[in-house]
């Protein structure tokens, strides 16, 4: 990467693994349990917030000297909530079957903690073009999670990967069905996904022991 | 009365923010590790809860609903004021009035009784970020809970099912660092299993209260039917224009 | 210069120009962006009222596909023969019934007002349906749909839409497999009385070929959604049953 300094290039690795927004920060926990029963819906929604959060990052760095401190809450609020409705308003009228996909990840973008995490964390405090990394790194380090989560919880509880079937038939009996095995519905069930995030975490921290809580 | 209690107990068991919905993860994850910081934070919510469910109620009625502005200037069935739908405002207006009620929460307790202001302190801050809280204000948009009263029941119980949760998880922390937990799950992987545990128990509440009022059989049928039919088919056989 | 923004006159002034902007930004794109958005609905109601009696895209088993938007308007006048609205017992033609909001319809009926009920009228291949909107409550929002009867009351088609529901559970009510589990349901018992259609879990018939056991298979994880299903056939479907008597 020429173009990044290595402090820079470091915004964007390290929330990928060592600093990842769900597994270390605890950030953005919700949605992750939300929607990840679908590994489509988690792409879509990895790529929503990748988009909110570069940008919201920007606009607030951006913003960082002038915002009143007593009531910055509010204005990353506000700032967050008008930029995904505004977005939302011209899909609706520019792109409106793309909106129709989007719409059901509106309201969990806007109660993302993982977009005022950063806000409060980064943003205000740097630069915008270091914040836009921030943003970046971050988003992606947490469509990782998303997209691993949804990939078993698809695969398992209900046999397809992207809405295909890679498993065969259930009701044929073909593929592994064949041979006795079943789709395992608890798998669609939000709990499900937070065993699986514990479970993330566990294979995580074995491969990196400074991770380790006392 | 008795919609009061049903309600009640569906927030707080049935439709528990943290283990059946999912809601206000992060801090409930985050700030678990003690039962006394978890009381502190619990009770915050509560109290947000209870006062941001009911001022968004009346920002819903009385504002962003369709035909909700019928009382700007009188009008009925669509038409001036009333036919205006300002529903797509209802997130940043949710959002305005969490942040406002959190932030002035703040500065008053701050105010007028430090040795509150103190054990709560950063909690209080932390409240507007917590999804539990727009979470509430959404759900009792798209439930339509009916009146004031039960918004103002709907904000105080869903907090306590909240503060439950957070109280339950902390004292299982405490206890289970004495437990010999693998090294890499401690702290907060055992923490999601168990919370993904804990939300399997309560999936056992599911089956409790819902949809009560769909379910009771109408022991006789055909008379309900008979009846809508009688009333209504008469005036509309007699003003009937149907082109058939 | 490093301005003082701890200051109680920079706040309040910063809040209200925050507000200021904000607002007008949001009603400036709220408002330019209408006809566009309103365009789009249009066109999507056409599609899901001909999409629910049987004029779609749809081949194979594969995805719900829809007529295109390029083509709805047309189809809809050539399938769509009449439009009613029902209001107080009298069924009064209109051809702009379907632009109808049953929100506020609903919401009208909830305030005391008189709620109106449109319904559509398509014939297809000789055969005639009556296509009626209906709205209730999932999980997280609202879900909606269009169900398209027979005189006797017998689902010749059915869509559903919603605005939130999980991804993978209750969203499934928009995917093919479960709409079409309704086709044949009957919305009257056999004694004729009405029974509505319910979504139920462990039915015995989970390849839906029973079709008058009032029934059809729910989608696995999605209770709430599916007893909302079954909620909003049996409201909103029952206010019709009076015209359903009166064809007869």
């Amino acid at each position: 990467m020429g173009l990044l300094s290595k402090k820079d290039a470091k915004l964007i690795t390290d929330p990928l693994a060592d600093n990842n927004p769900i597994t270390i920060q605890v950030l953005g926990i919700c949605s992750a349990l939300a929607i990840t029963a679908e590994l489509k819906a988690s792409l879509v929604m990895g790529i929503a917030v990748l988009f909110v959060l570069s940008v919201g990052n920007v606009v607030i760095s951006l913003m960082r000297n002038i915002i009143p401190s007593k009531i910055r809450i509010i204005v990353q609020l506000i700032v967050v909530a008008a930029l995904v409705i505004i977005v939302d308003q011209v899909l609706k009228a520019f792109a409106f079957e793309l909106s129709k996909t989007l719409s059901v990840f509106i309201g969990l973008i806007i109660t993302n903690c993982i977009i005022m995490g950063r806000f409060e964390a980064f943003a205000l405090a740097n630069k915008p073009w270091q914040s836009f990394l921030d943003g970046i790194g971050n988003a992606l380090g947490y469509a990782i999670i998303l997209v691993i989560v949804g990939f078993f919880r698809e695969l398992l509880g209900s046999g397809t990967l992207f809405g295909i079937p890679v498993l065969g038939d259930p009701i044929e009996m073909t593929g592994v069905y064949g041979l006795g095995y079943e789709n395992n519905g608890f798998m669609l069930m939000p709990p499900m996904a937070l065993i699986i995030v514990g479970l993330i975490i566990w294979v995580q921290r074995s491969r990196n022991k400074d991770l380790i809580e006392d | 009365m008795i919609e009061h209690l049903e309600l009640f107990f569906k927030s707080i068991f049935v439709d528990n923010m943290v283990f059946a919905v999912f809601l206000g993860m992060c801090s409930y994850l985050a700030v678990s590790k003690k039962v006394a910081t978890a009381v502190g934070l619990g009770a915050a919510v509560i109290f947000v809860l209870a006062i941001t469910v009911p001022l968004n109620w009346l920002l819903d009625q009385y504002l962003l609903q369709p035909g909700a502005l019928a009382w700007a200037d009188g009008s009925a069935n669509g038409e001036g004021f009333s036919g205006m739908d300002l529903g797509f405002l209802s997130f940043i207006m949710f959002i305005a009035t969490i942040a406002t009620m959190v932030q002035l929460v703040e500065i008053v307790v701050e105010k007028f009784s430090p040795s509150l202001y103190n054990s709560l302190g950063i909690f209080l801050p932390l409240i507007a970020v917590n999804c539990a809280i727009l979470g509430g204000s959404l759900f009792m948009q798209s439930r339509e809970i009916e009146t004031f009263g039960l918004a103002v029941n709907y904000g105080v119980s869903s907090g306590i099912g909240w503060f439950l949760a957070i109280l339950a998880i902390a004292a299982i922390r405490e206890k289970i660092r004495y437990s010999n937990v693998p090294a890499p799950l401690r702290g907060l992987g055992i923490t999601f299993i168990i919370t993904g545990l804990m939300g399997i128990g309560f999936l056992s509440f599911g089956g409790m209260l819902t949809g009560g009022e769909d379910e009771t059989p109408s022991p006789e049928p055909t008379a309900q039917v008979e009846k809508i039919q009688t009333e209504d088919a008469k005036e509309l056989a007699e003003n009937t224009k149907i082109a058939e | 210069m490093a301005v003082n923004t701890d200051k109680n006159s920079y706040t309040i002034i910063f809040a209200v120009a925050m507000v200021v902007i904000v607002g007008s930004l949001l009603a400036f794109t709220a408002s330019s962006l209408k006809p566009n958005i309103e365009e789009n609905k249009r066109m999507e109601k056409q599609q899901n009222i001909l999409y629910a009696m049987g004029v779609n895209g749809n081949e194979g088993t594969g995805d719900i596909t829809f007529v295109s938007t390029d083509k709805v308007a047309g189809e809809f006048s050539t399938y769509i023969k009449e439009q009613l609205v029902i209001e107080n017992g009298v069924a009064k033609v209109d051809d702009q019934a379907y632009l109808i909001d049953v929100k506020k319809e609903q919401a009208k009926a909830k305030n005391g007002g008189t709620r109106r009920l449109p319904l559509f009228i398509g014939e297809k291949d000789g055969k005639t349906s009556y296509i009626v909107p209906i709205r209730g409550k999932g999980l997280w929002d609202a879900i909606w749909g269009f169900v398209a009867l027979d005189k006797n009351m017998v689902v010749q088609g059915a869509f559903f839409d919603h605005a939130g529901e999980t991804p993978g559970l209750g969203a499934n009510i928009k995917q093919r497999y479960f709409m079409d589990d309704f086709d044949g349901e009957k919305l009257l018992n056999d004694a004729g009385a009405f029974k509505g259609i319910t979504v139920a879990k462990g039915n015995n018939d989970p390849k839906n070929l029973i079709k008058d056991d009032n029934e059809v298979d729910a989608l696995a994880g999605a209770t709430i959604t599916g007893d909302g299903v079954s909620a909003m056939i049996k409201k909103d479907l029952k206010l019709y049953l009076p015209y359903f008597k009166n064809l007869k």
